[in-house]
């Protein structure tokens, strides 16, 4: 296995280990979700079309980005509680890798979240959930998760500077919620928004999952949309690598990285 | 223990570690509403070499610099000025490659993942140092059977002693195989016994080829472990030399020790500010405390003594001649001429 896949491989079996020591995590990051889904569903139970699938969809999209957002800014709070940081920053290891691994799988334990919202929505509110090209459902959902943690990387890069990644992260989950039309349709929101929410990758994975759920034939719409959230990925990966470098130089300079 | 042995051949330098007039400040902001920046020398104009195969000591109070000095050396922080070899590679260039071969062992509880077992810490640091998948299994075996922990080595490390942590901290930084270990205050905090078993460790490490840089701010640690001991005090070495060779900052005094009762912080800074008294310790947190004066004066302040101890009850008073320990307090309070 190439040394930056083994190293992700082991950040993500390590937090997954910990999700296993004190399965209470999950609690708040399951319970958020399927409120906002329970709502949706009760409010809207009258409404005709997709829009339970929405709703649906919209409450496990929640899930994925809680748990990716908790855990950007929790990788480093976990590490400084620990006392780990200092050694895992002393290893050749890239520290972007490490936190990698562990945005990765908490955007899974949000991806299981979004499964039982689903059968949530499907049992016990009769939502009708069949999907209509579920070999794209699932792809677009894995490469949304891609995204998702990527966008985590990003933010993960600015808490290892700060004291209070928490307040971030409570700050930026329901802005994210909203911009990226997991909570309502984009063109819902004020035009002025629109820019915002087309420079987030799950913004386009959202809308592609939403593409391959309801329509049977593969339509360019759905590859554009992929195609642009891959763009728009790697871009965040490029921009969390510069930001990681810069501000590992920047705590070397000035003992900002334990402290902090 | 094979595997324990360094394999790596040695660095094209013929020392482990060269530092020439190493410097770190830390731009320091105080206040809230009126924010003034200072400037703290953390270390200042450090120079040293360590050998390989020795085991070095880098002595001093808390604050001394000790640890800032490490993090240097260990690529964790960059200097303000100065430069620095590990195992002849450029601690500012040559970060990722130090890195790969030097372990760094920090004291205390912290620093394990005390939710999973010793092996899943092993294996997690294995795989970030990029040990080989081939071998990764196997040294962890040995190094958790050379620190006598295989047996305990599935069970979550919270559920271990002081003592078993301190030899998983020391696992951890072997896990590599270094040819270099930085060990930051490893027997910190920790009861004599399990610190006398840490210390034994150490020595074993030694006579297996590593070469290890220590940090202790006890005196007796260093005399008893370092094959030489570097003392640093407010960001400085002011003394660098073997254990016996640093008894010669002290040939010049005799030490009054006291044992008693009832003395306080007064009475000691009373005792330093006379102008015969060189430097002065004192324990006075037990029921039974001990002051120690050095002074070239000898039995000749004893009257001296008596009475600024007079309100005290003095149990013992001695003329000793000074210690290792007494060479270091010299140093570090800076009364050395």
């Amino acid at each position: 296995m190439p040394r930056t896949l083994r190293v992700i491989y082991s950040a993500f079996r390590m937090a997954m280990l910990h999700w296993m020591a004190d399965p209470q995590w999950v609690i708040p990051n399951v319970i958020a979700p399927f409120v906002f889904t329970f709502v949706a569903l009760t409010l809207f139970k009258e409404a005709s079309g997709s829009f339970g699938l929405y709703a649906v969809l919209g409450g496990g999209m929640m899930g994925m980005w809680g748990n990716t957002l908790y855990s950007s800014g929790f990788a480093i709070e976990f590490e400084k509680w620990q006392g780990t940081l200092e050694e895992v920053v002393a290893t050749p290891s890239n520290l972007l890798h490490v936190i990698a691994g562990r945005s990765i799988s908490n955007a899974l334990f949000g991806l299981v979240n979004m499964v039982a919202i689903l059968l949530i929505a499907s049992l016990g509110f009769r939502v009708p959930l069949g999907v209509a090209n579920p070999i794209l459902f699932a792809l677009s959902i894995a490469l949304t998760l891609l995204s998702v943690s990527a966008l985590g990387l990003i933010f993960a890069s600015a808490f290892v500077l700060t004291r209070s990644a928490q307040v971030f992260t409570n700050g930026l989950e329901f802005p994210i919620y909203v911009v990226s039309g997991s909570m309502f349709p984009i063109g819902l929101l004020p035009f002025w928004v629109h820019p915002a929410s087309y420079t987030l990758g799950p913004t386009w994975g959202i809308e592609a999952i939403r593409m391959a759920a309801s329509q049977g034939n593969v339509t360019l719409a759905f590859w554009l949309n992929v195609g642009v959230m891959l763009l728009i990925t790697f871009a965040y990966v490029m921009v969390a690598a510069f930001l990681f470098k810069k501000v590992e130089t920047k705590s070397r300079r000035d003992g900002t990285l334990v402290q902090a | 223990m094979s595997e324990l042995n360094s394999q790596h051949g040695k660095a094209s330098s013929d020392k482990a570690i060269v530092a020439k007039n190493l410097c770190k400040v830390f731009k320091v902001t105080k206040g809230i509403l009126r924010r003034t920046k200072t400037q703290v020398e953390a270390v200042k104009d450090v120079s040293l070499e360590v050998n390989f195969g020795e085991l070095f000591g880098l002595v001093g109070p808390n604050g001394a610099g000790k640890t800032t000095t490490i993090k240097l050396l260990t690529t964790m922080l960059i200097p303000t000025s100065g430069t620095a070899t590990v195992l002849g590679l450029d601690i500012e260039k040559d970060v990722t490659k130090i890195r790969e071969k030097i372990g760094i062992v920090l004291g205390g509880e912290r620093g394990l993942y005390t939710r999973v077992s010793a092996v899943d810490n092993l294996r997690y640091f294995a795989d970030l140092y990029g040990v080989p998948v081939s071998i990764r299994d196997k040294r962890i075996k040995e190094l958790l059977q050379f620190m006598g922990l295989w047996d305990r080595a599935r069970d979550r490390v919270e559920t271990y002693s002081k003592g078993m942590k301190q030899r998983l901290h020391l696992a951890r930084g072997l896990i590599n195989d270094p040819q270099l270990v930085f060990m930051d205050e490893p027997t910190i905090g920790l009861d004599p016994e399990i610190a006398k078993e840490t210390r034994k460790m150490i020595k074993e490490l030694v006579e297996t080829g590593k070469t290890i840089l220590l940090t202790t701010h006890y005196m007796f640690e260093a005399d008893e472990l370092c094959k030489r001991v570097a003392i640093i005090r407010k960001g400085e070495i002011v003394a660098l030399d073997t254990p016996s060779g640093l008894k010669k900052y002290v040939k010049d005094a005799s030490v009054v020790e006291v044992e008693g009762f009832g003395m306080t912080d007064k009475e000691v800074a009373r005792f330093r500010e006379l102008p015969e008294v060189l430097a002065v310790s004192a324990d006075l947190s037990e029921n039974k405390q001990v002051l120690k004066i050095q002074t070239p004066k000898g039995s000749e302040i004893i009257s001296e003594v008596q009475e600024i101890l007079k309100n005290s009850r003095i149990y013992d008073l001695k003329i000793k001649e000074p210690t290792l320990e007494d060479a270091y307090l010299r140093l570090v309070e800076g009364s050395v001429k």
